[in-house]
């Protein structure tokens, strides 16, 4: 693939402006996150910060719950994303390869619950949790960022799957092998990076939640990080240097995951398809 | 028969965890929506269609729904653009490949409260780094206030929350992307086709269903959007930025009128219902065209 | 001999019993909305030493914000999950109230006031419908922040009335600063600052005695209209300011004045943190109006519980939070910001013995007077309508102010058109 000047120069354009885009937020949040308050809120801001200090950091952990409410969005986050998946790769795997009455309006009804403004549900949920004892509990959380994130997760492994070869079930099909089997043994490995996109999706989905947490959740010890960071903005007064430093704390965890599992994600979507 | 059943085993647990959770606090909504509760919490009466009358007859929701459709489309036009010429970036062989179709997600993966911290900080004019880099540019010659008019209100707001979404929705397409048969374009090469005769012909008929998909998920998801929006305005200046689910936050919680918003929370969902059933129909169409 | 032992055994139960009894502790849960980690640090603080000294009381802390607690505390009341004690501030104990979860405190008030006495403006908005619904916790009142250095510099003394504010929000504009930062977001601290503009006009009062508006009146035109004229020397990004905003523009010498509860802590820590120069008066007045007068809001503590035991608890602990030698360490979880609701309050060593608190003794000082000419829209005349609550949480005050600065109505017909929102909320 040769590509002329003129689309080479069009191709690094488009990238300097998306790193532009996307990276620059990020450079000042970081940034201000170590400069001095004077510093922050000056008038002419600066690209590179002239001091440097930790205190935001420091007053950051030493006098917010913050590891608490980094664990407790982990945990959530995690049981999130394991319930979606046993929940969504079934019923795609139902969807997509097996045919059954009902299947289209079944199908469709899955996309329509998107339809209903998360508000909607908060009030009668809250009521609901209360009376089976699970309001101010981490599971209650697990639960609505299963329902938020499941319609989404049968539509993109409902794509995965459709990028298998009917060949290969088929064979085993003749094979007689059971529709069980088929799914983890032939199909599972073959989808894998499909499904781990899949998970990163939930995952990502419950780890920004923040209008359920922040009614279901009433105790410190259960904040997630969302609620928790909305906690420190405060009323009266802000501390700009303690929210950036917040925001950095906030990322950085999220930054961390990716940099490990990122390439997956990614890979996930875009290589799941057999060329 | 026996795969039927299967079916049904494998779908069931999905089908009825969402009936539960979605499902029946929308019949609750649905019962509120004929009674007259006030403040969560007060006991209300069966008045029948009384809300309904009046928020129809109102201009309230009207308003509220005019500007949710201008909030969606300008999102789904400003993120689409974005979006694909992102993806059509990354579907490119260039050094740094790797890294950065990994980072791009990086707006995606902040959680909404503090996008919007980074962006009130950013946009005011103490500290703020936009309106001098704005001013340098040579762009506006004085600090502006983003929030200040109406339009412009609407107009950042759907920015902030296209920022947020445009690299997700960036990668689905890319997704698309690379499930298209590269021996299409060879063929296409061979034959001669330009450039931009390959993407019309190849690349954009072919990403129809993933746009399809994209748009309706999209355009539900964002037309929800509610925390964005009222952690940033609440709303204003001047009711200019209300969309429904503001509307129906600030009737339940700040006008203590829970029936109400009850009422209106219906409506949107029948109209949000209306437009999926139309839209899902429309995509099922096109997959089956694949 | 049976006897005996049945007597002794009885005895020996009894004691059990009666032993299991005190070491089964009441425990109490309190919602407040101080959430910023200093603040939150400094209540546990208080309440270890509490909860050690009262070995039957266990009194604990759920910090909340404001931004929730409208949504949150209905529901946890209906359901059965509330608190025992709740932060308020008088429109939120309307909604409270309104779904019959408070319990007066009239007896535990009466008592605290001849012990402490409190600041008048302070328990006023809490008493209605012939109880009272809270204990007054803190004050808060806005004041207008200045330099001193920079007043000099432009020849200026301390403006007392609206001309003179408005010629020294003119000199103190120019060369990229802004003379005045006055929000107009739809947003309580725009309530805030409109209605401290009201209040010195005369035009306190929206509700007439029977429930009907006095909003629109030429007193409250007249004070829209002057805040509509300052606003124009604020920032442009002043529509959509809270509080951070106000104080970032006053601390980073953006702007020349500030109307806030306090910029001290602030001040002190992001900007010069020079006491000397740190200019703090009361809000100007209307010039036809004798003197200064200021909105506040009177933080209080409701008690949320039916239960006797509970209720008794919590009406020793916040007897025990008002002992001055306490009282002052809790005001002092802001330093600066927080002002005493009783009079041994004001006077106590736990209050003035704080860094910061000491560092700004005169600004304090000053504060704490303006407080004492505080006023709260709604709760002015001792009649308090439901329909406040719903006024307040949609900041009809505020949007009223929109439609002047940001779609241009003439204040007449916003405030004429503010009216007959409050009017349509009241009927509904």
């Amino acid at each position: 693939m040769k590509r002329t000047v003129a689309q080479s120069l069009v191709l690094y354009a488009g990238l300097l402006v998306l790193v532009l885009i996307i990276g620059l937020p990020f450079w000042w949040v970081v940034t201000g996150s170590v400069k001095l308050p004077q510093e922050i809120i000056q008038r002419m801001p600066t690209m590179v910060p002239h001091s440097f200090t930790l205190k935001h950091f420091e007053k950051l952990l030493q006098s917010s719950d913050f590891p608490v409410y980094l664990v407790n969005s982990i945990v959530v986050a995690l049981f999130s994303m394991v319930v979606t998946i046993l929940l969504a790769l079934p019923a795609a795997y139902a969807f997509f390869r097996m045919a059954f009455p009902g299947r289209d309006l079944f199908y469709r009804l899955i996309l329509v619950a998107y339809a209903f403004p998360g508000i909607v549900i908060l009030i009668p949920l809250y009521g609901l949790f209360a009376r089976i004892g699970l309001v101010d509990s981490r599971a209650s959380l697990v639960i609505v960022n299963v329902a938020l994130a499941l319609p989404f997760s049968i539509w993109m492994m409902r794509s995965f799957l459709g990028s298998v070869p009917r060949e290969i079930e088929e064979a085993a099909v003749i094979d007689g092998a059971p529709a069980p089997t088929i799914l983890l043994r032939i199909l599972m490995p073959l989808i894998a990076p499909g499904i781990a996109s899949v998970a990163i999706f939930a995952f990502i989905s419950s780890w920004t939640e923040y209008l359920f947490a922040s009614v279901l959740i009433v105790s410190d010890a259960r904040r997630t990080i969302p609620v928790g960071f909305a906690g420190m903005i405060g009323q009266y007064q802000i501390d700009w240097g303690l929210l950036l430093a917040g925001a950095t704390a906030a990322t950085l965890p999220v930054v961390i995951l990716f940099a490990l599992i990122g390439r997956w994600f990614v890979s996930g979507l875009t290589e799941g398809a057999v060329k | 028969m026996k795969n039927t059943a299967l079916a049904l085993v494998f779908v069931a647990p999905a089908l009825l965890f969402l009936l539960a959770v979605l499902g029946w606090p929308l019949v609750q909504a649905l019962v509120f929506s004929f009674q007259d509760i006030g403040i969560i919490g007060s006991k209300g009466h069966f008045v029948g269609f009384a809300n309904y009358a009046e928020v129809l007859g109102g201009k309230h929701f009207w308003f509220a729904f005019g500007r949710s459709v201008v909030w969606v489309v300008g999102n789904a036009v400003v993120q689409t653009v974005l979006a694909l010429g992102t993806a059509l970036i990354l579907n490119q062989k260039f050094p740094g490949l790797r890294v950065a179709r990994v980072w791009v997600i990086l707006t995606w993966i902040v959680p909404t409260v503090v996008v919007v911290i980074i962006w009130r900080w950013l946009l005011s004019t103490s500290g703020g780094m936009i309106n001098p880099l704005l001013m340098e540019s040579g762009i506006i010659d004085r600090p502006v206030g983003f929030f200040a008019t109406r339009r412009s209100a609407m107009v950042t707001l759907i920015l902030i929350n296209s920022w947020r979404w445009f690299p997700f929705t960036a990668l689905m397409m890319l997704a698309g992307l690379t499930r298209i048969p590269g021996d299409l374009y060879e063929a296409a090469r061979i034959d001669g086709a330009g450039a931009r005769r390959r993407f019309t012909r190849i690349t954009w008929p072919l990403l129809q269903p993933t746009l399809i998909v994209l748009g309706i998920i999209g355009t539900l998801l964002s037309f929800n959007v509610f925390d964005v929006i009222w952690l940033m305005t609440a709303g204003g200046p001047s009711e200019a930025t209300e969309t429904l689910p503001v509307l129906i936050y600030e009737t339940a919680f700040k006008g203590y009128r829970l029936s109400e918003a009850a009422t209106i929370s219906v409506l949107t969902s029948i109209i949000l219902m209306g437009f999926a059933v139309f839209a899902t129909r429309a995509m099922t169409a096109s997959e089956a065209n694949r | 001999m049976t006897a005996f032992r049945f007597a002794a055994a009885a005895g020996l139960a009894l004691t059990l019993l009666a032993g299991s009894a005190y070491a089964e502790p009441v425990t109490l849960t309190w919602w407040q909305m101080e959430q910023p980690p200093q603040r939150v640090k400094r209540i546990q603080e208080l309440l270890d030493q509490f909860n050690k000294e009262h070995p039957d009381i266990q009194v604990k802390q759920e910090p909340q914000s404001w931004g929730d607690v409208y949504a949150k505390a209905p529901a946890a009341f209906a359901a059965g999950n509330g608190p025992d004690l709740l932060n308020s501030i008088p429109d939120f104990t309307t909604v409270i109230k309104k779904i019959g979860a408070v319990v007066p405190v009239d007896d535990l008030v009466k008592d605290l006031d001849a012990k402490h006495h409190f600041i008048k403006a302070t328990l006023a908005p809490y008493q209605y419908d012939g109880h009272t619904w809270a204990v007054p916790a803190y004050n808060m009142a806005l004041s207008m922040w200045y330099r001193k250095s920079m007043l000099k510099e432009a020849g200026l003394a301390v403006p007392k009335t609206w001309s003179e504010w408005k010629t020294a929000a003119q000199k103190l504009s120019g060369n990229g600063k802004y003379g005045i930062g006055l929000p107009a977001n739809k947003q309580l601290y725009t309530d805030q600052t409109v209605y401290s503009f009201m209040v010195n006009d005369g035009a306190a009062d929206i509700y007439n005695d029977d429930g009907s508006f006095r909003f629109d009146n030429p007193k409250t035109v007249a004070a829209y209209q002057t805040y509509a004229d300052l606003q124009k020397l604020s920032p442009p990004d002043s529509p959509s300011w809270t509080w951070g905003e106000a104080e970032a523009c006053f601390n980073s010498k953006g702007c020349g004045m500030v109307l806030q509860f306090t910029v001290i802590s602030s001040y002190n820590a992001q900007a010069e943190g020079d006491a000397a120069d740190l200019g703090v008066a009361a809000v100007p007045h209307a010039d036809d109006e004798p003197q200064s007068a200021t909105i506040s809001y009177s933080n209080g503590i409701m008690i949320t519980t039916k239960d006797k035991a509970k209720e008794k608890a919590a009406k020793v602990f916040l007897s025990w939070l008002l002992e001055p030698e306490h009282y002052g360490r809790f005001l002092n979880m802001e330093p600066g910001l927080f002002l005493p609701v009783t009079e041994d309050g004001a006077k106590a060593d736990s209050f003035w013995n704080d860094p910061v608190t000491t560092k700004y003794k005169t600004q304090v000082e000053t504060m704490i007077e303006n407080s004492k000419a505080g006023k709260l829209f709604g709760f002015t005349t001792g009649k308090v309508f439901p329909s406040i609550g719903a006024i307040s949480a949609q900041n009809v005050i505020a949007e009223t102010l929109q439609h002047i600065v940001v779609d241009g109505q003439s204040a007449a017909d916003a405030v004429k058109a503010g009216q007959a929102r409050m009017t349509g909320i009241a009927g509904k």
